[in-house]
């Protein structure tokens, strides 16, 4: 039970802390607070990945690596208007249906409230159903003109407002789980692995820029860390009556491993292998050429990552309310936990990199 | 030197036992077991490295000498299929693509259903011509309405052969037809002739002492077909001085194409690449290969529309940059069930990846590399 509680107020705290696509770096002094006891080592990099070592004290370990995004999707300023309204953009996948009279907090050198403009049914022109684009909305600030063009210029990020509420079945609801929920359960996850069970050097990558690019911050972040093998953690979308089947999973069933195309066959087998030893629940879900995370940018790092892709399902992704079952968030720990440990995945693939006999070194 | 120690209905049945091979991208497992028993019985020292390319190596000159050239020569192993994303209730498989597949080549195929070690007898369910719609009838079935019947009468028989994540590729029978049978038609002819061509160059070069102090390293890759390309991580391991990518192009050499979408023509010779969808290609390395083929008597020909990509677009970005060449055998209905290439093309391509490893030295004394 104190597992639980732990893991719910470390996912609601990473979660509610902002860091939109391009602005991790507001949150990152709480960031480091919050993750970085668990580890040995913590640094950022050029791009903005943060990157939390735990080390197994035994030299020539193997590397592994963990990615979780940390980027949330949000919105940016794109003009000050008369009134007190702002213009926005969207940064990341959102869906214009949510917008109209949704809560929002602007994120200037001061942060304040605003709501998204909707037009009330009286005044509807056009058909009903017809949804503007996100360029023609405006958030309402309450605020003057001269009050925003000093805290509030062109470039200033937006996010949803967010409060966490508990669903029935030990669901929880609220903004960016997706991909902090992840994040969060594989800090976790490594914290409470011991440090004399770790089958290698852990490295967690808290990684920036998904949401605008898949080819964005995990790919410097693994060329220079070089791992042995990788797990890239993300949310998956969940099955609910408006999703085609075969392209969700069932929340409340444990974690989804992907077959894919673009994933090591091998370390994905291995890892279901993991999880049956271990009694750990998960589903398979098919991601043909494309598993939509980070896993394909990984793979193809230098000499090529043998990488596994780990889903956590998630519904009403890209929402202010998505909602995921916390059992579901202490599986995805409890795998993670176990494949940092996992002496078989160490051995299969802690091999260095060898062309021939000659082992590859990259000029370190 | 052209078709020396070859024998046409050697490397026919190469070529047929490659193609027929089943390996999808992801799934590459049949086509190594083929390639690593080949190379054993050459005894060619080859390895898998992380991606799961092969990598095979022939060393000749003084292995000591220091600055010895490298170069790559590359083939993918890999196929596009399908893969399962749901199993039904009454025992059929949906599916997805892996790699890119024309609506138009799918419904009524024959497949195999599986995850390499064991493989089942599938078709790809149509709808009845009598069942559809006048306006249904001018278009490819979508994918999302497509499923494949292994003969399974509910979800649990049908699960004991395939699941979510099982690979699908075409079933598809090998022939020679046409003139003098020169014209082969099989599936994944893109690019097992490339691995076929790569096992003949070894063989023909094994033992011999080429041209000076060159390791060639010969990479049957993973992953082209998604972009994803296994040569990419192979080249950065490698990290060659010359790659060699050895692949097919989609032609459209037929009665009532565009003569731009012509492309190149069948039986014209191998296809130097000038420029396509993911690389352009170095001067000096055409003007060296186009005058090697012509000294040589080897058939080549200029592709001539911008199209497409191949593993070269991965590989001469690839550490500091690498010069590349791309040898392509002109194909047409390249991605369907029934490619069909011409033999004297991909004896064209396998002798001029030779002539140029013999005569690499002439191209490295003449360039100036870093």
């Amino acid at each position: 039970m104190k597992i639980r509680e732990e893991l719910k107020n470390k996912i609601i705290s990473l979660c509610s802390m902002t860091s939109v696509s391009g602005f991790e770096g507001i949150c990152e002094d709480d960031l480091v607070v919050l993750i970085g006891g668990g580890f040995d080592e913590h640094y950022k990099d050029r791009v903005g990945n943060h990157v939390f070592v735990k080390r197994c004290g035994k030299a020539n370990a193997p590397r592994i690596l963990v990615d979780a995004h940390y980027d949330e999707i949000g919105m940016m300023v794109t003009e000050v208007c008369d009134g007190g309204f702002l213009k926005f953009t969207n940064i990341g996948g959102i869906d214009r249906a949510i917008l109209a009279a949704s809560d929002v907090v602007i994120h200037g050198s001061e942060t304040f409230d605003g709501v998204i403009a909707s037009t009330p049914p009286h005044l509807r022109q056009g058909e009903e159903g017809d949804l503007p684009e996100i360029k023609d909305m405006i958030i309402d600030t309450g605020m003057d003109k001269e009050y925003l063009l000093k805290t509030a210029p062109v470039g200033t990020p937006v996010t949803f407002r967010k409060r966490y509420t508990e669903l029935l079945g030990g669901q929880i609801s609220g903004a960016s789980f997706d991909n902090k929920a992840c994040a969060a359960a594989a800090a976790y996850g490594i914290e409470r692995a011991e440090r004399e069970r770790l089958a290698g050097d852990v490295y967690l990558v808290l990684s920036a820029y998904e949401e605008t690019s898949h080819m964005g911050g995990i790919s410097p972040a693994a060329f220079d860390i070089e791992p042995h093998y990788a797990m890239v953690v993300d949310v998956n979308l969940a099955d609910c009556p408006a999703a085609p089947k075969r392209e969700t999973v069932t929340l409340g069933e444990g974690v989804s491993i992907s077959k894919s195309a673009a994933t090591d066959k091998r370390l994905t087998e291995a890892t279901e292998r993991l999880c049956k030893d271990k009694d750990i629940a998960f589903s398979i879900i098919a991601a043909a050429s494309s598993t939509g995370t980070n896993a394909a940018s990984l793979n193809i790092i230098r000499a090529g990552v043998p990488v596994v892709d780990v889903g956590l399902p998630l519904k009403n992704m890209h929402t202010y309310n998505e909602v995921i079952s916390l059992d579901d968030a202490l599986t995805l720990r409890r795998l993670i936990e176990e494949f940092v440990c996992s002496r078989e995945l160490a051995e299969e693939f802690g091999r260095t990199v060898e062309l021939f006999d000659e082992e590859v070194s990259y000029g370190k | 030197m052209a078709n020396k120690i070859y024998d046409r209905e050697k490397s026919l049945s190469l070529i047929k036992s490659l193609s027929l091979a089943f390996g999808p991208t992801g799934c590459e497992e049949p086509v190594v077991e083929l390639i690593e028993k080949k190379l054993e019985t050459l005894s060619v020292p080859f390895m898998r490295d992380r991606m799961g390319n092969i990598i095979a190596r022939l060393r000749f000159g003084d292995i000591k000498v220091e600055g010895r050239r490298k170069i790559m020569v590359s083939a993918h192993m890999d196929e596009v299929g399908f893969m399962i994303n749901e199993v039904d209730d009454k025992g059929y498989f949906h599916m997805d693509t892996v790699g890119g597949i024309d609506g138009s080549v799918m419904a009524g195929r024959k497949v195999l259903v599986g995850d390499g070690k064991r493989l089942t007898c599938g078709v790809i369910a149509s709808t009845a011509i009598h069942h559809k719609k006048k306006d249904e009838r001018s278009k490819a079935e979508k994918l999302e309405k497509l499923y494949i019947d292994i003969g399974a009468t509910d979800r649990e028989s049908a699960k004991q052969y395939a699941d979510i994540g099982s690979f699908v590729a075409f079933d598809s029978e090998f022939y020679t037809f046409g003139k003098n049978r020169s014209f082969i038609k099989s599936k994944a002819l893109d690019d097992r002739m490339g691995c076929a061509a790569m096992l003949e160059v070894i063989e023909a070069l094994a033992d011999t002492d080429v041209c000076g102090d060159l390791d060639v390293y010969f990479c049957f890759t993973v992953r082209e077909e998604i972009g994803l390309s296994g040569a990419l991580t192979a080249a950065n391991l490698i990290r060659p001085d010359l790659a060699l990518v050895l692949e097919t192009t989609a032609v459209g050499d037929i009665e009532g194409a565009s003569p731009e979408k012509r492309v190149a023509e069948l039986g014209e010779g191998v296809c130097i690449s000038l420029m396509d969808r993911s690389t352009i290609y170095g001067r000096a390395e055409i003007d060296f290969v186009l005058s090697l083929a012509r000294q040589e008597g080897i058939a080549l020909q200029v592709k001539k529309y911008v199209s497409g990509g191949n593993d070269a677009g991965s590989i001469h970005k690839s550490g500091s940059g690498v010069k590349t060449v791309a040898l392509s055998v002109p194909t047409r209905y390249l991605h369907s069930p029934s490619c069909v290439a011409n033999f004297e093309d991909y004896l064209a391509q396998r002798d001029i990846v030779e002539a140029i490893i013999r005569k690499s030295n002439e191209y490295f004394s003449d360039v100036t590399l870093s």
